[in-house]
């Protein structure tokens, strides 16, 4: 392997792929990145089993081949090196790296220890927007389950339709769905799980205005756009039937500016209790009496005036779970409904004009004793 | 040389709790003991031959007798410790009914030497069934000798009941370490035939007694406890709940330094350990009471093996918030060092002494009000356990190991290990905390407070959990259903065998709400220790709940996570102690480090 690359393209391809390395490996040729030197450019390779990232960066070749080097010391290097161009060369499992007068060799491993990527056809998958994909991950990838003992929970549903597609996200105790319409998908229909390490790194490495070809090979899904590629596990399983759950016949509804329930709330999860967090909402003709009480801490009130014309209601809810579903609402009016104190609350966004939002967070309550 | 012993008027006699004073062997080495700590002995020595049965033999150097009263003290209510009725509410001695020498000699063959320290002879005399058969001048230091032999020879019947040797020499050596215990200052003996059995130097402090009688080991598992409520101080030593053994329980109660007997008490201690233990773990405890004025009856037991207290419940609430507050301070928790900070407080005279012998209690006029504050007392002194040590400037102050900055300046550094241990650095050293025992702590508080304000709200599921179980858990949900729900587990019954779970608790984000409901089930019907160490419902489901529910070792947390575990453990009443009876932290001292690295 001979070739010669700016420090710029060495550093940025570093830099796309060494977030992908773990941190803690019993496993020594994770924490290096896999590079593979072909005409006209780099592949630089990081993964931690889960989750492979792959990235082309461009680069004068001129013996192609491959090998494997410490990847966090090989982006510190590249973000210290003069700006001139960086020339590498493997000797045997070694790693040379020249730049104007610096050397170094770096001891790498034999490139076949490095795990193989899924073989994936990307011809053979879907195609989806950037803006959209970033758009769905974003509302909903929040909601995952952080309890292991249902791994489906802890991946988002994505479902792939004809002309839609859509993910859901939930914990058992609140819910996130989103839909966007699909331009250009020619696959069949798909669901998929998939793990929100996964979608952070989608997030991170592909921009709002690059078409994604998306493709599945066994239990493994790829993402790939200019150069770039992400690759993950999917979580295997059946997602739970989460349209049942979502009522039909949620009749009381309340509209309310996001902004000043949203900073009511947060006032009051300041007095809830740590464990629960549990603020009270007391829905009455045109207002909502919110309060908190917490055994050895004390008791806040706050009242805000909305749009609610339903009989009275009082719910209780997990402070966090109401405050990080308004957050991602992303339309200044937000409307509730409920059907009953122990039944799920639905929270939609309030769009106005005719812009085609497909949103929706269903929040459990609390119970309330009394 | 004066006459002190009187001969008590029948008035007077009556009042005083009558019965058996001589039962066996170790009931006439108590009484000859306690005469010679009345009489300011600074040594006493037993020996006994026989279990007992053959020969008892306890000397000292006490105060002595002159022979008038060397020829009195045998007689029925001879005494020199009370004079009136009145006294007998303030008496500060062991002895006050002139009844335990009669008693003895009147079924013995009884030798008493004597002699007191300003006399130019002393006296030497022998009874037979009670009489006097002879009486000699003797030369002997200051003290006096009592021998007893044929313990008995007269009334066949009572011999008959006397049990083996060795259960004798078992009963005569517990009385002695009672005794012991009450005044470690003196230097206190046994030997059986030629065999030592007990050989105690004087002791500046208690736990330095039970480390003579028991061993170092013990003695360093034992913690302060403290009190005060009205006329009622209390000093003593408990011990940390992870030494607790099960089996065999060393107890003892001391009032004024006189040892008694209470079951009521001992219960209250226990409460005191309350969730600290788990069931069948005894820990030791050793308590003293100094009571002022007539707020304890002595006279109310013939061998006075009981006391009254005039408030019992005073007593108790005193014992089990005492039991408490030492179990909530760092000193109760458990410890990795090889020379922990023994539980001991210097022995300082009441009235600020020297500290040389205590002063001959004989003749002292009984019942000032101070009386009850005499030595026994000043060797806890001064003042709480947690006074002590910053007072005197004792090197190795427990409370050192408060961890730094917590109740000033947020908290200390904090790290996870092996995603299961939390160390935190104190001013000290050094706490080992673990995560779950910790959790476990945490849950358990807040549960119970949420039972009191009625209960803990459950997070309602968006997909209800399904089980199916087994008739007897089964049974067992519908029984505690109304209790469940308040700890937030809302049950719904099915049918079959089959239940919903429609709400549960969520205490941390990596809860798992089946598996903790199915292993708190279990568990509530198989019963276990932890179980069985609940004084009530509400706490078996605490227990039960915080032992599933608490965050689990191998628990990788976030930095919020750990902080918020530490600042909420060391918001509960008990930090150091899980509900297993268990340590949550261990601590590790910055001398300790320093020893095995060799600095020092
Ligand atoms: N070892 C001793 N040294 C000095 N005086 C003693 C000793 N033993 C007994 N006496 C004297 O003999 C008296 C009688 O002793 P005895 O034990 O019979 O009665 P007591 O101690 O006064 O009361 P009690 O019956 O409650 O023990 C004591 O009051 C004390 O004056
Ligand atoms: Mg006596």
């Amino acid at each position: 392997m001979d070739l010669t690359i700016t420090r710029q393209n060495l550093h940025q391809g570093l830099a796309a792929v060494s977030a992908s390395i773990p941190t803690k490996t019993t496993l020594p040729v994770l924490s290096n990145i896999l590079i593979d030197a072909q005409e006209g450019g780099v592949w630089m390779t990081g993964t931690d089993l889960d989750v492979a990232v792959r990235i082309r960066v461009p680069a004068e070749v001129t013996v192609s081949g491959t090998l494997t080097a410490p990847g966090k010391k090989l982006q510190e290097i590249a973000r210290e090196l003069p700006d001139q161009p960086v020339k590498i060369l493997a000797r045997g499992d070694q790693l040379e790296l020249r730049c104007g007068r610096s050397v170094f060799k770096l001891n790498g491993l034999p490139s076949e220890d490095f795990p193989s990527l899924p073989q994936i056809r990307f011809e053979e998958g879907w195609t989806v927007t950037g803006k959209h994909l970033q758009r769905l991950i974003h509302h909903t990838s929040f909601a995952v389950s952080t309890e292991e003992s249902r791994p489906i929970l802890n991946g988002v549903l994505w479902e792939l339709r004809d002309g839609r597609m859509r993910m859901v996200a939930t914990n058992g105790h609140r819910l996130a769905r989103m839909a966007v319409p699909a331009g250009g998908t020619t696959a069949t229909s798909a669901d998929f799980i998939v793990p929100p390490a996964a979608l952070q790194q989608v997030q991170r490495l592909f921009k709002t205005d690059d078409t994604l070809d998306v493709a599945r090979d066994g239990n493994h899904l790829g993402f790939k756009a200019s150069g770039t590629e992400v690759f993950t596990r999917l979580i295997e399983g059946t997602f739970p039937n989460y349209e049942q759950v979502i009522p039909k016949d949620n009749d009381k509804m309340a509209i309310v500016q996001k902004a000043s329930l949203e900073a009511a709330v947060r006032r009051m999860a300041i007095v809830a209790s740590d464990q629960t967090h549990r603020v009270r909402l007391l829905f009455g003709k045109n207002t909502v009496h919110l309060s908190v009480l917490t055994p050895d801490l004390g008791e806040g009130e706050d009242e805000l005036e909305l749009h609610y014309e339903g009989d009275e209601l009082e719910i209780g809810f997990n402070a966090n779970y109401l405050l990080e579903v308004l957050r991602y609402i992303p339309t200044d009016e937000v409307k509730l409904t409920f059907k009953a104190p122990e039944r799920a609350t639905i929270v939609e966004p309030v769009t106005t004009g005719d812009e085609d939002l497909d949103y929706l967070c269903l929040v459990m309550p609390l119970r309330l004793l009394d | 040389m004066s006459r002190r012993i009187q001969i008590l008027p029948d008035s007077v006699v009556n009042q005083i709790a009558a019965g058996e004073v001589v039962e066996r062997p170790a009931s006439v080495v108590k009484e000859l003991v306690e005469n010679a700590l009345d009489a300011g002995a600074t040594v006493v020595r037993v020996q006994v031959d026989g279990g007992g049965k053959g020969r008892i033999r306890v000397s000292d150097d006490g105060g002595g007798m002159g022979r008038q009263d060397a020829l009195l003290c045998l007689d029925r209510h001879a005494t020199s410790k009370i004079a009136e009725a009145a006294d007998l509410a303030r008496v500060a001695s062991f002895g006050f009914r002139g009844e335990a020498l009669s008693s003895i000699a009147a079924v013995s063959r009884l030798t008493l030497e004597t002699r007191e320290a300003d006399a130019e002879a002393g006296t030497s005399l022998r009874a037979e069934g009670g009489r006097i058969v002879s009486v000699q001048d003797f030369s002997r230091r200051a003290g006096t000798t009592v021998e007893v032999r044929n313990l008995f020879f007269n009334a066949p019947a009572r011999r008959k009941f006397l049990r083996s040797e060795a259960a004798e020499t078992r009963a005569v050596s517990e009385v002695l370490v009672a005794l012991a215990l009450a005044n470690p200052r003196v230097a206190t003996s046994l030997s059986s035939k030629d065999r030592t059995l007990l050989d105690l130097p004087p002791a500046e402090d208690v736990a330095t007694r039970v480390a003579q009688i028991w061993g170092e080991e013990e003695a360093l598992s034992l913690l302060p406890v403290a009190g005060e409520e009205k006329d009622l101080s209390l000093r003593g030593l408990i011990q940390r709940p992870d030494a607790a053994r099960p089996g065999f329980r060393r107890a003892y109660l001391f009032v004024n330094g006189r040892p008694f007997r209470s079951p009521a008490i001992l219960r209250a201690t226990d409460r005191g350990y309350r969730t600290t233990t788990s069931a069948g773990q005894r820990p030791w405890v050793f308590l003293y009471f100094g009571v002022r004025g007539p707020a304890v009856d002595v006279n109310v037991h013939p061998a006075k093996l009981e006391v009254r207290f005039r408030d019992q419940a005073l007593v108790e609430a005193l014992v089990e918030r005492g039991v408490q507050e030492a179990l909530s301070l760092p000193a109760s928790s458990a410890t990795l060092d090889s020379h922990p900070a023994p539980a001991r407080m210097a022995v300082r005279e009441p009235g600020g002494g020297e500290g040389g012998p205590p002063a001959p209690r004989r003749d002292r006029p009984p019942g000032p009000a101070a009386a009850a504050e005499d030595s026994q007392m000043a060797l806890f002194m001064p003042g709480a356990p947690e006074a002590a040590g910053r007072e005197e400037g004792e090197e190795g102050g427990d409370e050192a190991a408060v961890p730094m900055g917590v109740a000033d300046t947020g908290r200390p550094r904090l790290w996870q290990v092996h995603d299961t241990y939390i160390l935190a650095e104190t001013r000290d050293g050094l706490l080992i905390i673990d995560q779950h025992a910790a959790h476990e702590r945490i849950l358990f508080q807040r549960l119970m407070t949420a039972f009191r304000e009625g209960g803990q709200s459950g997070q309602r599921l968006l997909f209800p959990v399904t089980l199916r179980l087994p008739p007897a858990e089964l049974a067992q949900i519908s029984e505690l259903r109304g209790l469940l729900a308040r700890a937030g587990f809302e049950v719904e019954e099915f049918g079959g065998d089959t239940v919903i779970l429609q709400s549960v608790p969520a205490p941390h984000p990596y809860f798992d709400a089946e598996r903790c409901f199915r292993e708190m089930i279990r568990e509530l019907t198989e019963g276990s220790p932890l179980v069985r160490s609940a004084n009530n419902q509400y706490e078996r489901i605490a227990m039960t709940f915080a032992c599933k529910g608490a965050v689990k070792a191998g628990q990788r947390l976030s930095r919020d996570e750990i902080s918020e575990l530490f600042d909420s453990l060391f918001a509960t009443d008990l930090p150091y102690h899980d509900v297993h009876g268990r340590p949550t932290i261990v601590r590790l001292s910055k001398a300790e480090l320093e020893r095995k690295f060799g600095r020092h």
